[in-house]
């Protein structure tokens, strides 16, 4: 197993720490990963706080298993676990599949999906990526298990959004959807205030397969809550033009920009960010329908500029993502107030209903509205205004999103997350010594 | 742990009894820092800091520990570390807020308080900065803040014992960050001019002089953003790089 000390981070780039990383390949190396002292599986390092790092200790990546993967008929997906759903979508699309789940990334890991329990713009009609995992094979300290949520419930939900914590996932059976065409047949509306677009989302989010408002989080007063509602379906063969339908399956994801590798502090800034929003507002329009997106304009539009996170500058940024129940929507809305009033800039303000839970311990999703808000480290009282949202979120009985925190506490995420107790007792069977531990389970003590 | 915004879970301060290493440390816990090791000589002004640290925050109380540590007595590396280890499950934050003026007169005349004063300011003191900073490496991460002076920047004839022996530490820590790149180990040089605290209440105050308050806020403001170095207040440090290039012929008769 090549290893070497490197420094890693999180995708906010806010707590670099030096690791050793090791490349594992579960196919040919015969030795477990687990010999070298406290270790953590870390995939493409899209977590945006510290889930996927361990300072002084093991970072374990697996190979991207694309071409060794395997699909039936029925879309039964056999893949190692080191592979990127970019490799999955390149691959596959143009066989008329399309992953169950996808993030607004493409660019993680299976391994990492699951262990995120990821959710996607379809969490209200399909659940969250563990829902569609048929089974996995995890390797722990204390040995290799086959999962699945029917024989072994215990490991497969502790696992499943488990942050890592259970073990090493080397590869999985995921079924596949499938498509006719690589289009998506969307409908764009803008929407003046918060009551317009939580009215719209309840009315009728049901009708579509996708659906998620991006909202301008600097607008106030009347204007609070000022959004754009993206919703859409997978495009059928019959609504297909001509030109598009001689190759209705074509995937050709491009990355259009690189970012610099330097950017100074603070270009995102409450100018430029409400410049920003004023303008991405206005060219949305007002209700536009049936309109032809592809997948990765659809789904991944950030992925066509590659390292999008340096933008921030050398302090970075954290993504801000909780949930809170159905019938909460005043604390949402004075949450919402709270941000705006604040001023602390946000560029990425992403607001999605969710479906039923699942049983998985760690899992973020629970019915209700969550809130994912991308913000520039810098404003003073940013981490105060943050633990005062917490409280505000934990008393509406919702929680925050581990694969996105990277500053809360240990004892707020104890009460949002009541069953670490659980997570604790399954990991002790699997990892009775203690060596897989994460940066962020350590500041959380989440076991 | 360090979170998003810098901010350390446990924090080691050595010269536990500075004011400006305690002002420091009460920042931190308004921000949300944890856990605090105060090491140093007065065990009492330390105490008394201990209460001040913990009470600082409405929302949470910080633990704070104290031990005994004086740098010159034998051994005191070796026992500020251990009890580091025992207290602070690992070292986020180290600040390093030893210094000693010395008398200059008085020691001129006597080499060995002039010893002394190397010894407590740079000479003993910079093996403990070592031994953090590998204890730290180990970690994967980590960051100390070391408070040198602006004397130690150009030394002058007034004060060249303590001005020399900042100059040694300013050296050695700027150069351990240079060599801590890429361990996940941080190093900030903080240089204050002359700060009003007791350890000059017997002085009479020059110009662009400061307060612990405002060195601890901007000492934190610069690890932040990972610098290196910071003057406090910043036009000390405009003032300095004039003042550093001066001819020594010119630079011998400024009267400060």
């Amino acid at each position: 197993m090549p290893h070497n000390k490197e420094m890693i981070t999180g995708w906010g780039r806010t707590q670099p720490v030096a690791a050793k990383i090791i490349s594992y390949d579960p196919t040919s190396d015969g030795t477990s990963p687990f010999l070298q002292g406290p270790a953590i599986a870390r995939g493409l390092g899209r977590s945006y706080g510290d889930a996927a790092q361990l300072g002084g200790g093991v970072a374990i990546t697996l190979p991207d298993a694309i071409n060794s993967a395997s699909i039936d008929e029925s879309g039964h997906l056999s893949v190692g676990a080191g592979t990127s759903i970019d490799s999955i979508l390149a691959r596959y699309v143009p066989q008329g599949f399309f992953v169950p789940v996808t993030p607004g990334t493409r660019y993680v890991t299976i391994g990492g999906a699951i262990a995120a329990d990821v959710h996607g713009k379809n969490h209200h009609v399909d659940g969250t990526f563990a829902a569609n995992v048929e089974n996995f094979e995890l390797l722990a300290p204390a040995g290799a298990y086959h999962v699945n949520p029917l024989e072994s419930p215990e490991i497969f939900w502790a696992t499943a959004g488990g942050m890592g914590l259970t073990g090493l996932i080397t590869s999985a059976t995921i079924k596949m959807l499938p498509i006719e065409t690589s289009y998506m047949s969307v409908e764009t509306r803008r929407i003046g205030d918060l009551d317009e677009l939580l009215a719209t989302m309840i009315g009728s989010d049901q009708n579509f397969r996708y659906s998620v408002a991006w909202i301008d989080c600097l607008a106030k007063g009347g204007r609070m809550g000022r959004s754009v509602l993206t919703r859409g379906e997978h495009a059928t063969l019959g609504s297909l033009d001509a030109r598009r339908a001689r190759d209705p399956l074509a995937y050709k994801p491009r990355v259009r920009l690189s970012a610099p590798r330097w950017v100074p502090n603070g270009v995102l800034n409450l100018a430029s960010v409400a410049a920003f929003n004023e303008m991405w507002f206005r060219k949305a329009p007002r209700h536009r329908q049936d309109e032809l997106i592809s997948l990765s304009g659809f789904f991944h539009p950030l992925d066509g500029v590659r390292d999008w996170n340096r933008i921030y500058g050398s302090t970075g940024f954290l993504q801000y993502q909780f949930v809170l129940p159905d019938g909460k929507e005043e604390q949402l809305r004075r949450i919402l107030e709270r941000i705006s009033a604040a001023k602390v800039a946000s560029f990425l303000a992403v607001l999605k209903r969710f479906g039923a839970a699942n049983p998985g311990i760690l899992s973020f999703p629970r019915p209700g509205w969550t809130l994912a808000l991308d913000i520039p480290i810098g404003a003073s009282h940013l981490g105060l205004l943050l633990d005062e949202l917490d409280q505000e979120v934990l008393s509406a009985g919702g929680r925050i999103y581990l694969a996105k925190d990277s500053r809360c506490d240990a004892e707020t995420i104890a009460a949002m997350y009541p069953r670490l107790g659980e997570l604790a007792k399954i990991k002790e069977g699997l990892d009775p010594q203690g060596i897989i531990k994460s940066d962020l389970s350590r500041r959380l003590r989440l076991v | 742990m360090f979170d998003a915004m810098h901010t350390p879970d446990n924090v080691l301060i050595v010269g536990g009894s500075s004011e400006i290493g305690i002002e420091i440390a009460k920042q931190l816990a308004r921000r949300g820092s944890s856990k605090f090791l105060l090491a140093g000589r007065s065990l009492g002004a330390m105490q008394r800091a201990a209460n001040e640290i913990s009470s600082v925050s409405e929302h949470s109380s910080a633990s704070v520990s104290v031990i005994y540590y004086d740098t010159v007595a034998p051994g005191s590396t070796t026992d500020l570390l251990n009890a580091a280890k025992a207290e602070l499950d690992t070292i986020d934050m180290a600040v390093i807020a030893v210094g000693a003026l010395g008398n200059q007169e008085e020691d001129e005349k006597d080499p060995a308080s002039a010893q002394r004063v190397l010894e407590a300011n740079f000479s003993s003191l910079a093996p403990d900065i070592l031994a953090i900073a590998n204890q730290m490496s180990e970690q994967g991460f980590g960051h100390i803040l070391v408070l040198s002076s602006v004397a130690g920047i150009r030394v002058r004839a007034s004060n060249y014992i303590y001005g020399a022996a900042k100059a040694g530490l300013d050296g050695f820590t700027m150069a351990l960050g240079d060599a801590m790149v890429g361990s996940g180990v941080k190093v900030t040089v903080v240089r204050p001019g002359f700060v009003t605290t007791k350890m000059t209440a017997h002085m009479q105050p020059r110009p662009l002089s400061t307060s612990a308050h405002k060195v601890a806020a901007e000492a934190l403001r610069a690890a932040d953003h990972n610098k290196s170095a910071v003057y406090v207040p910043y036009a000390m440090g405009i003032a300095v790089s004039i003042y550093r290039h001066l001819p020594r012929s010119l630079a011998r008769k400024i009267p400060f």
